[in-house]
């Protein structure tokens, strides 16, 4: 019987001994918690997937701009910054743990690579599409 | 042993030079060769050091070998005053031309001068290292504007002796023509002809050859790093002092590009990049006032002007007071020292944009920039 208790116990506080993946979870879910609460309806990787690598022209530069510039076609891969040439860590929460972890970060990086690439910040639905779609990779 | 020549008249062979004379004047020779062109690139300087410390050594050598070493070796047997030098310049045109089996007076004042300016361009070198770069056995002693002043002295006495050099060649080669002997093949076997029986000077084989194991051992030691170096781990010749680091800096300025250490622009830079972050080359970095207020800080507290490295203390000398750089790239030092990489480098992969200090330099992230610590793929 005692045994019995403990094995429950164990396997109900397993999530816990992984903490970085419940977090992204619980750091994404919140943003599209927030996002619905915003107006935002149903989100999808395949929508999510359509604006990663929809493909925007810069009014200044005529440069064609995606989030794959930087991010590459494969999120598990490492990409590289367009302009800088810096290395830039894998998105997919599958092969880099750090990734869609903290909600200040996801919020502050949305908002540069919105303005960056699309010439403007991303509406609550297409963010919430995006990252749907990232943390399905 | 006589020998005969075609003429027939008895030709005498005498070992004029021992084995550790001639190996140290053809590893003096090579030293001098490859501290010349190791020179004026950073990225060869640990090579140029190295080359440095065993030209002093050599010359260290040669001082005491001039003391206890064999006869033709001996200064004292080279000691001639400005009289005889003069006799026997102004005789060697001439039928009168004196002959020595040794150095003459103009290769021993040749051989004093070498000497003598070669300590003085080893010691300037050390005093450089120890001044501009803070490294080797006098860094810390003196300050980065003493540094220049002794690199100064190393870079005048090196083309000096260049030029005694070329006078030391020119005259081997004269003396040998109007001799009839082959100067640089006596120095390579230390066999002269004469045509009187003469005393061989002893080879002295076992003092050469501790003097080329303990070069091969020092060589051995001083390189042993880049044996163990792999491309994640290469292998840093100098390190640098440690510069302090901010964790906001970190990690707001680390994710587009490396996060430059402050001590790379001069205040004025920071101000006004600071001031523009929304404008931030084309990116709204949009950092709130008061991170801001942190960041700013700490560049204000670590920038150029408190020239903690050599490249701080140049980036901060070199740029005129009207202006305020947003770039380091721009500055003059920073353009200074990479104007001779050809352009397609830039063009390169994995380099792609010239502020992408880390494609090349080992120590980036650092912010020291030491020399011998960069490579161009
Ligand atoms: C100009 C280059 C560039 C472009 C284009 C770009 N990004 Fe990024 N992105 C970055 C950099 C740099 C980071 C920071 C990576 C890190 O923290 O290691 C980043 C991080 C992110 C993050 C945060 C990941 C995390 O660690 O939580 C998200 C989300 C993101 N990008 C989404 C996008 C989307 C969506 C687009 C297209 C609209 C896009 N990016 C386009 C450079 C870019
Ligand atoms: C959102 C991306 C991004 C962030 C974050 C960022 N920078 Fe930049 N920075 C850039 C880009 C893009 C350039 C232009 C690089 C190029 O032309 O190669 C640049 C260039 C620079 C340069 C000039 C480099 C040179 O010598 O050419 C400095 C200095 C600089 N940034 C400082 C900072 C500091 C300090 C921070 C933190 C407060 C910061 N950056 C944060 C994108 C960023
Ligand atoms: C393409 C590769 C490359 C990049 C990118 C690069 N450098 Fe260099 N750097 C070099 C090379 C090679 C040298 C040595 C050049 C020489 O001496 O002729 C050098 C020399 C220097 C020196 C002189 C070191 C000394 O002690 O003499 C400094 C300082 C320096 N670089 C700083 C920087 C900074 C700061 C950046 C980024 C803003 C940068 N470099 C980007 C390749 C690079």
């Amino acid at each position: 019987m005692q045994k019995k208790h403990l094995v429950i116990a164990g396997i109900a506080l397993l999530p816990l001994v992984n903490p970085p993946l419940v977090y992204a979870t619980t750091a994404v879910e919140q943003l599209l918690v927030e996002y619905r609460s915003q107006g935002a309806t149903e989100f999808t990787v395949e929508a999510g997937k359509e604006l990663f690598f929809k493909e925007f022209v810069d009014a200044k530069s005529t440069q064609v701009r995606q989030c794959t510039t930087c991010h590459t076609d494969d999120l598990r891969q490492p990409g590289k910054h367009a302009k800088t040439g810096k290395r830039i860590d894998p998105l997919a929460p599958s092969v880099n743990p750090k990734s869609l972890m903290e909600i200040k970060n996801i919020n502050k990086w949305l908002k540069r690579n919105c303005e960056w690439t699309i010439g403007r910040e991303c509406t609550a639905q297409e963010k919430g599409d995006v990252l749907t779609f990232m943390q399905s990779q | 042993m006589p020998s005969s020549n075609h003429l027939s008249a008895p030709v005498y062979r005498v070992r004029v030079w021992d084995l550790p004379t001639r190996w140290f004047h053809w590893l003096l020779a090579s030293a001098v060769l490859a501290a010349w062109l190791s020179q004026g690139d950073s990225r060869y300087v640990d090579i140029h050091v190295f080359v440095g410390y065993l030209f002093f050594g050599l010359l260290v050598f040669r001082l005491v070998w001039g003391i206890v070493g064999t006869q033709h070796a001996c200064f004292r047997n080279l000691a001639f005053g400005g009289h005889a030098l003069w006799r026997y310049l102004i005789t060697l045109p001439t039928k009168q031309r004196q002959h020595f089996l040794g150095h003459n007076p103009a290769g021993s004042w040749a051989i004093f001068g070498i000497l003598g300016l070669g300590l003085v361009i080893a010691v300037s070198g050390i005093l450089t290292l120890g001044g501009e770069n803070q490294q080797g056995p006098v860094a810390g002693i003196f300050n980065f504007a003493q540094g220049e002043t002794f690199h100064l002295v190393h870079k005048v006495t090196a083309w000096i002796m260049l030029a005694l050099i070329a006078v030391h060649i020119s005259g081997v080669i004269i003396a040998s023509v109007l001799h009839r002997e082959n100067l640089i093949r006596a120095m390579v076997t230390g066999v002269k002809q004469c045509p009187t029986e003469q005393i061989s000077v002893a080879s002295q084989a076992p003092v050469a050859l501790v003097l080329l194991v303990v070069v091969i051992i020092s060589a051995g030691g001083y390189f042993r790093g880049y044996l163990t170096a792999t491309p994640d781990q290469p292998y840093l010749p100098f390190v640098g002092t440690t510069l302090p680091s901010n964790a906001l800096w970190q990690e707001e300025c680390d994710d587009c590009h490396l996060a430059y250490h402050p001590s790379l622009l001069p205040k004025r830079s920071w101000e006004k990049l600071l001031a523009t972050q929304q404008e931030h080359f084309e990116e709204n970095l949009g950092l709130a006032p008061e991170m801001i207020a942190t960041l700013r800080t700490f560049a204000l507290n670590q920038s150029a002007e408190t020239a903690p490295t050599k490249t701080a203390w140049k980036i901060y000398r070199t740029t005129p007071a009207s202006e305020s750089p947003l770039r380091i790239t721009e500055t003059p030092y920073w353009q200074q020292r990479h104007q001779r990489l050809p352009e397609e480098v830039w063009k390169h992969s994995e380099v792609k944009s010239k502020a992408n200090c880390d494609a090349c330099h080992f120590d980036a992230p650092q912010g020291t920039f030491e020399a011998s610590a960069m490579m161009v793929k």
